[in-house]
């Protein structure tokens, strides 16, 4: 491969990276052909050695999401690590995704189901003193207070949980990491490609 | 599966062997590459995943160099904490493997 496929196709793998890592990156990269080109080898030499640029990507890819993971916990950092991890190829996605849709699913209805408790508990709390519910105004509002309660407390709990599966996924596919697969096939892939 | 256990035991130890590299002296990316390339057989472009874990861990830090040939390089040195780190590393690899040295030395 010559440095400019290498290249060209690193480019590729990291579309969608924040531009000033993508930029320290393809510095790294280029520096390495440079410091090959001065050593004497020749870029063929240097791009074989390096490995699958498609897989570094990856796993740069990988490495930046499962740090912003850890420092924001936020829903888009979680479903980019989520994805990067799958990316990395480290787990078996056929087994995986059923798994992952399920569980994804279910925190979906959950999270939904009690928002709607949120919002009926309002509405109790709001309507109820003025229809007339057994036992007068004083215990509608409180019925609403406590609905309202409870949902925001089924939605810390859901938060937690939720926080919990993704770094459980993350530690998983950190285990898994394939870091040095290239390293040990550099042949078979330089052939292929 | 030889191949799993081997790249398993290659992961567990790059970053040792990047962290006590730096310990000798300070280097930058190519260097590393192609010294642990030489010697362990790892690809040259892992490296640099890596590097950036270890800066992002702030177990690494780095520093420009003006290099006389061409654009400046970009060195690493370890940091107090990554110090620590190689330190509690090396010490739970030695004493691993010298548990498996010795009992692969019985089974002989």
């Amino acid at each position: 491969m010559t440095r400019q496929a290498f290249m060209a196709r690193l480019r590729e793998g990291l579309r969608g990276l924040p531009p000033s890592a993508q930029a320290d990156i393809v510095a790294d990269y280029e520096n390495h052909f440079n410091e090959g080109a001065a050593a004497g080898r020749s870029e063929a030499d240097v791009a074989a050695g390096l490995g699958d640029p498609g897989r570094l990507a990856r796993e740069l890819r990988a490495e930046i999401g499962l740090k912003r993971w850890e420092e924001e916990r936020s829903a888009s950092a979680g479903a980019s690590a989520v994805f990067a991890v799958l990316g990395l190829g480290a787990i078996d996605i056929l087994v995986l995704l059923p798994i992952l849709m399920a569980v994804g699913g279910t925190i979906f209805g959950l999270a939904i189901a009690t928002v709607a408790v949120f919002f009926a508990g309002g509405v109790v709390f709001a309507a109820g003193p003025f229809s007339g519910i057994p036992g007068g105004p004083a215990a509608a509002a409180l019925a609403g207070i406590g609905l309202m309660a409870g949902a925001a407390s089924g939605g810390a709990v859901l938060a937690i949980v939720t926080i919990g599966l993704v770094n459980a996924l993350v530690w998983y596919g950190r285990l898994h990491y394939r870091l040095l697969k290239p390293a040990l096939e550099p042949q078979t892939l330089g052939g292929v490609r | 599966m030889p191949e799993a256990i081997e790249i398993q035991l290659k992961k567990g130890a790059l970053e040792l062997c990047v962290l006590a590299l730096l310990e000798q002296h300070d280097s930058y990316a190519y260097e590393i590459a192609s010294q642990l390339s030489e010697s362990i057989g790892m690809g040259e472009g892992t490296i640099y995943p890596l590097m950036r874990r270890l800066q992002a861990d702030r177990l690494v830090e780095t520093y420009l160099v003006e290099s006389p040939a061409g654009p400046s390089r970009k060195y690493y040195r370890l940091t107090e904490a990554g110090k620590a780190s190689l330190a509690s590393q090396k010490s739970a690899w030695s004493s691993f493997s010298g548990a498996v040295e010795t009992i692969l030395g019985g089974v002989k």
